[in-house]
């Protein structure tokens, strides 16, 4: 149980990190304590992507492109919105939400960070593992068993990582907003459910935007949730190039500057007008 | 920045007031549906026009029955939650509106949550830690050396947070809480659950750390050994207002007086009570008898001595052995909290 006891220099003698980096990496430390749980949950999962694999399979029997997509292209799309969708950071939102209930929110208001910054390090952290188990998992059951294509062009590749990262923070600032209103509820089992199923649907990560009712459509295009999925996957499947590839890139960018000083603002809201829980 | 004088004032409340809002919720069910429907509020006054002085290198206990505001006045202090009204300074700074500035000076410990990370080994929380307060490495390293060294924490570096004991973990989120060396400490209930010989450790390097390096410390507890070993200064505080102000000794010695009278006799005499009872009717405050051979008189030693009670004792009943106890701050504090206890008069500063 108890492993080598390191003398007290060990620990010091180390490098200074920037503060929030060193929470993020701290966070993925931490997360790969729990690997076996993010492989147990994206396996688990897969039943899911495997369900949708067959009924789109079904419904191109008589036809070559639906939407815009040929089959190929939509199991691609299938396949890695599954696996973006794996990323979702359960711990991290889960914890946040906790620490509101529970009053241990007090232990990170008593450090010298800014509270939004914190969380969305902490989210990254854990996302990265959790998103790098995940990923791993579905390109490599995806390339074997259903037909993955890659990306249409090395550009579109680099360009789908820049998109993926933006979709991260989009996510990471969603989420910490969504967690800031159990600050007000109290209970974060409604929320948590609300938030998964909106931006399951609004990020595209069912359906492909093209495929929605036009209304919706409308609505999604101009939400910052369709940079999570449906914005990296457009990118990597050659759906958009040129101009329209930096409008959605630019977008994105646009959304998280709004997104961050929203959370940003929020957060100190809530904390005037909110009580701590416990005693 | 400049080391100031011993006698600055570190910690300055006045008027400091917090009111909370409460969700006015009938009963049951159809009370929380009401409550949906049209939602009511009833305001909570937690702290009351509190006004507060500490100055550098004073450790202060901070008591008082539970919800009397202890907790409230702490997450003002620390700049968790916002005033209603009044104002409040720590090190010069308002808590709330420049938390973060605020946080480097403070050391905050909750002895009921932990600030260590729960999957990782202690030593990466430590070292989070440093980053955050972004001390130098050398810094870093002898502070931690030093905390490892009176703490005896080398054992528990690389230990994961979950797998310690309460008492291993106090010990590592109190080196949490000092290692960047905070001016202001804020311990809530530090020792609770803790065994006696840990209690006693961590008392003894509170008081030591105290001593050193003239740190202000600000104890809530309802142990009153910790009290007792660590703060020379006690305000109590109840309903959100303080009721007493003053050193720890003032107390016994305003209500000291009530003494008892332990009586061992030497023979079995069931009917001792009844005949000390008559005895003393004007006299004693009560007369237990806790077995046929053990009686105690309680009294007000204002009004009559402990030596006329023994005197008349002996010459009633075959006394053997005598002991007399004076109020401990215990039973002190315990009326209080009951209420069967008044501070009249100012209190002394």
């Amino acid at each position: 149980m108890t492993s080598t006891a390191p003398a007290g220099g060990a620990v010091g003698g180390v490098r200074r990190r920037p503060r929030y980096l060193a929470v993020c990496l701290t966070a993925m430390q931490e997360a790969t304590a729990y690997r076996f749980t993010a492989v147990f949950v994206v396996m688990l999962g897969f039943f899911w992507a495997f369900i949708l694999y067959f009924l789109w399979e079904a419904a191109y029997t008589d036809t070559a492109t639906i939407g815009g997509y040929t089959w190929p292209e939509m199991r691609t799309y299938i396949v890695l919105a599954f696996g973006i969708n794996s990323l979702i950071g359960w711990n991290v939102a889960g914890a946040m939400q906790e620490a509101v209930r529970t009053g241990d929110i007090v232990l990170e208001m008593v450090r010298p960070l800014n509270y939004c910054g914190a969380q969305i390090a902490r989210y990254l952290g854990y996302s990265t593992v959790e998103g790098a188990v995940a990923l791993g998992l579905t390109v490599l059951i995806g390339v074997i068993f259903l037909g993955l294509q890659p990306p249409v062009s090395p550009l579109s590749g680099a360009l789908f990582v820049v998109a993926l990262a933006g979709g991260f923070l989009t996510r990471a600032l969603f989420l910490f907003l969504c967690s800031l209103l159990t600050l007000w509820v109290l209970s974060n089992a409604g929320i948590m459910w609300a938030q998964q199923a909106v931006t399951l649907v609004l990020s595209g990560a069912i359906v492909p935007v093209t495929l929605m009712p036009l209304w919706l459509q409308g609505v999604t295009n101009v939400l910052p949730l369709r940079g999570i999925v449906a914005t990296p996957l457009a990118i990597y499947l050659g759906k958009v190039t040129g101009p329209e590839m930096l409008g959605l890139l630019g977008l994105q960018i646009a959304w998280l500057v709004v997104l961050w000083l929203v959370a940003d603002r929020m957060w100190r809201r809530a904390f005037r007008a909110v009580e701590i829980q416990g005693g | 920045m400049a080391k100031a004088s011993a006698d600055e004032v570190v910690v300055r409340a006045t008027g400091l007031t917090k009111v909370f809002r409460r969700a006015a919720k009938p009963p049951g069910f159809a009370g929380a549906l009401r409550h949906l429907v049209r939602p009511r509020w009833d305001d909570v006054l937690a702290v009351d026009e509190v006004d507060l002085e500490i100055r550098r290198g004073e450790s202060v206990a901070y008591v008082g029955p539970n919800g009397a505001g202890k907790s409230t006045t702490v997450k003002l202090l620390t700049g968790i939650v916002v005033p209603t009204a009044g104002m409040v300074t720590v090190c010069g700074l308002d808590p709330f509106t420049d938390r973060v500035r605020n946080a480097r000076n403070i050391g905050v410990m909750f002895g009921q949550r932990t600030q260590l990370w729960w999957d990782i080994a202690v030593q990466e929380t430590l070292r989070l830690l440093a980053d955050i307060y972004q001390l130098p490495p050398e810094r870093f390293r002898r502070i931690l050396d030093d905390l490892v060294d009176a703490l005896d924490l080398a054992p528990l570096l690389g230990v994961p947070a979950r797998q310690l004991s309460l008492g291993q973990r106090v010990r590592c989120d109190l080196a949490a809480t000092l290692l960047h060396e905070p001016e202001v400490l804020y311990l809530d209930e530090p020792t609770i659950g803790l065994d006696v010989s840990v209690k006693a450790r961590f008392r003894e390097f509170v008081r030591r750390l105290h001593d050193e390096r003239d740190l202000t410390v600000l104890l809530t507890s309802h142990d009153l050994g910790d009290i007792a070993h660590l703060c020379r200064r006690l305000i109590m505080i109840d309903d959100g207002r303080i009721v007493y102000d003053g050193s720890l000794t003032e107390i016994s010695k305003r209500f000291g007086w009530e003494k008892s009278v332990h009586v061992a006799l030497s023979r079995s005499e069931p009917s001792a009570s009844t005949i000390a009872a008559s005895m003393f009717a004007e006299r004693a405050r009560a007369v237990t008898q806790d077995s046929e051979t053990e009686l105690v008189v309680t009294i007000d030693s204002r009004e009559v001595l402990p030596g006329e009670v023994i005197r008349d004792l002996a010459a009633a009943l075959p006394v053997a052995d005598v002991r007399i106890e004076e109020a401990g701050i215990e039973s002190i504090m315990r009326r209080l909290y009951e209420g069967s206890l008044r501070f009249d008069g100012e209190p002394t500063r």
